[in-house]
């Protein structure tokens, strides 16, 4: 089973005086089909954790472990395809590419991955279709509604099968119904396909899909909070 | 079937007015370059008109004269029938040569090159005459286009050497915007006047070269130069009074393609960046994004390439129409050496955005989009 394991994890951006500790000495475990929440204020880590936890940005010191690759000392070649092989991610401006269509936002991320060609387009198909987006393949993602741009995202971060989905802030841009729907989904991920998903919000609402709510606060996780059954939840 | 999203071309189409002003202007650029060389082709094509039509194997000239353009060539009055006795030759005509001016109706002049040759023949004059028939006593063959110019017409006549021709035939070919080639009977050149070039033919199975050193055994004083290769010359000799100007402006005309390339493509690589950075977080290498800055800058001039030579040729015509002197003359080869070199440009327009998407750092992707 694929996991996270996170040791001692501190990020110090500046030197000397001017060091400024964005992420201090934090321990995580993800288990499979878990949703972890993390939450804080603006500026508390939380984006420094994912990016570390997604292999964009190096530790100053600490582990990040995932299925047994230390990412933080693997070499800057291999991270790439590190991030193409465990990692799905949702971003909060959806980050979809203008010049494709719904389509090929999801090949390309098949094609990062190693699979192109007709099995690209299947696997870019099944998804879309999965997620209700079936009738929408050949739209330009400016054609979409919000909601309808981060399903297109959470599909595009599923492309390449992750055993990881890391999702920063993903109900942000929607409005309460969208937001609603896009946790769902997010909580399906983990539910129906064992899926890890790590997301760090501000979002209130996503405290009823989590297994566990995690408060991060100058680098530091506060408390540990225990949250609704996920189950009675979806 | 497609294999990978191309996301180059799905990049640079995407917005059309941007990548059609963009392939206009790199198009415009290779035009200038395109139509210049053309330019310089069509006068070479012309200028050696006359001697690809020529029947002859080999042709003697004045020792180190190799060209009729440009040049004064003299020979002995004995080189005719030393040639025609060396083993191998069929037949040995000399021409007599001249540059001067025809001076047609209202005074109009023409600056050419009048041929003698012997009109029994044929040999030593245009492959086809156009209208009317070879010259006789008197007489002289007109190029087309240089007629129109003198305003002559069959039966007219025309000033040559102080004196008066008159026009018994046209041929076409031969006339740039400088000059043209006219061709009188040998006899009336005045009298004692030197073959100024031997034309040589060779007997069937012997070999234009094995022939030219046969002949240059023969008349050790003279140069003697198989027909090609004194085409070669000729043309040599027009490329090299058009080179610089030539290198001038192709390097303006490339200069302003690597300009409206470089800026396109940093534009867009810049309008892009944010979606560099989500590829690169997705798993993207920097290498592929890399390659997709260099497909871009290959489409761009891809397509001004292909736009560039269309109106060339389109243009190339219409001058032709305007300017019957001027040959456009667009061929693959032209279009191949403009595309290379758009290449190399497109390649050197790349460097810049190829360092900043190299630079990317695909933890942009999760800063707020402002």
């Amino acid at each position: 089973m694929s996991t996270v394991s996170v040791r001692s994890l501190t990020k110090t951006y500046g030197q000397g005086d001017l060091a400024v500790a964005a992420v201090r000495a934090v321990d995580l475990d993800v288990a499979p089909g878990e949703v972890v929440l993390i939450m804080g204020p603006s500026g508390s880590g939380k984006t420094t954790l994912l990016l570390m936890l997604g292999a964009m940005l190096r530790p100053t010191s600490g582990t990040v472990t995932v299925d047994g690759v230390e990412l933080a000392s693997a070499a800057e070649r291999d991270l790439p395809p590190l991030r193409a092989r465990h990692f799905g991610f949702v971003f909060q401006d959806f980050n979809l590419l203008s010049a494709l269509d719904v389509s090929e936002n999801v090949e390309l991320a098949c094609n990062l991955a190693g699979v192109t060609g007709r099995r690209a387009q299947e696997r870019a198909r099944e998804l879309l279709t999965r997620l209700g987006l079936g009738d929408r393949l050949r739209f330009r993602p400016d054609q979409l509604s919000g909601g309808e741009k981060q399903r297109v995202a959470i599909a595009r971060a599923l492309a390449n099968d992750p055993p990881f989905v890391l999702a920063d802030e993903p109900t942000a841009n929607l409005d309460s119904a969208h937001g609603r729907e896009i946790a769902r989904l997010l909580r399906r991920l983990a539910t129906e396909d064992g899926r890890s998903v790590v997301i760090v919000s501000h979002d209130d609402r996503l405290r009823d899909i989590a297994d566990r709510v995690l408060w991060l606060e100058d680098g530091e996780f506060r408390q540990l909070s225990p949250a609704p059954d996920p189950v009675s939840s979806t | 079937m497609r294999g990978r999203v191309p996301l180059a071309r799905r990049a640079l189409f995407q917005d059309r007015r941007r990548a059609a002003l963009a392939a206009g202007g790199v198009a415009a650029a290779l035009l200038l370059v395109l139509l210049l060389q053309g330019i310089f082709d069509g006068a070479m094509r012309q200028a050696t008109a006359y001697l690809r039509a020529s029947p002859a194997d080999v042709i003697v000239s004045q020792r180190d004269v190799r060209t009729m353009h440009m040049s004064v060539s003299a020979l002995d009055p004995a080189t005719d029938d030393a040639v025609r006795a060396v083993d191998g030759v069929a037949w040995a005509e000399g021409l007599r040569y001249t540059t001067t001016f025809l001076v047609g109706a209202g005074d109009r002049q023409q600056l050419s090159y009048v041929i003698g040759y012997d009109t029994a023949t044929g040999r030593g004059g245009p492959r086809r005459l156009s209208a009317g028939r070879p010259p006789g006593p008197g007489e002289i063959l007109v190029e087309r286009i240089a007629a129109d110019r003198l305003g002559l017409r069959l039966g007219d006549r025309v000033g040559v050497f102080g004196g008066t021709f008159r026009v018994s035939g046209l041929f076409h070919g031969g006339t740039t915007i400088a000059n043209s080639a006219a061709f009188i009977r040998t006899e009336d050149f005045a009298a004692g006047t030197p073959s100024a070039y031997v034309l040589v033919g060779a007997r069937p199975g012997v070999p234009a070269g094995d022939l030219a050193r046969r002949v240059a055994a023969a008349v050790p004083g003279d140069t003697v130069q198989t027909t090609g290769r004194f085409a070669r010359e000729e043309a040599a000799l027009v490329r090299d009074m058009s080179a610089d100007l030539m290198r001038i402006m192709s390097t303006i005309g490339l200069l302003i393609a690597l300009a409206v390339i470089a800026l396109t493509l940093f534009t867009l690589t810049l309008a892009k960046l944010r979606e560099h950075a989500v590829v690169k977080a997705l798993g993207g290498r920097t290498r592929r994004l890399a390659a997709v800055v260099l497909a871009e800058a290959a489409w761009s001039v891809a397509l001004a390439v292909a736009v560039a030579t269309a109106a060339a040729v389109v243009l190339g015509a219409v001058v032709g129409r305007v300017n019957p002197a001027v040959a456009v003359a667009v061929t693959p080869a032209g279009v191949v050496r403009v595309g290379l070199s758009a290449l190399a440009v497109g390649a050197v327009g790349a460097i810049v955005p190829l360092r900043r998407v190299v630079a990317v750092d695909p933890a942009s992707a999760f800063r707020r989009a402002s």
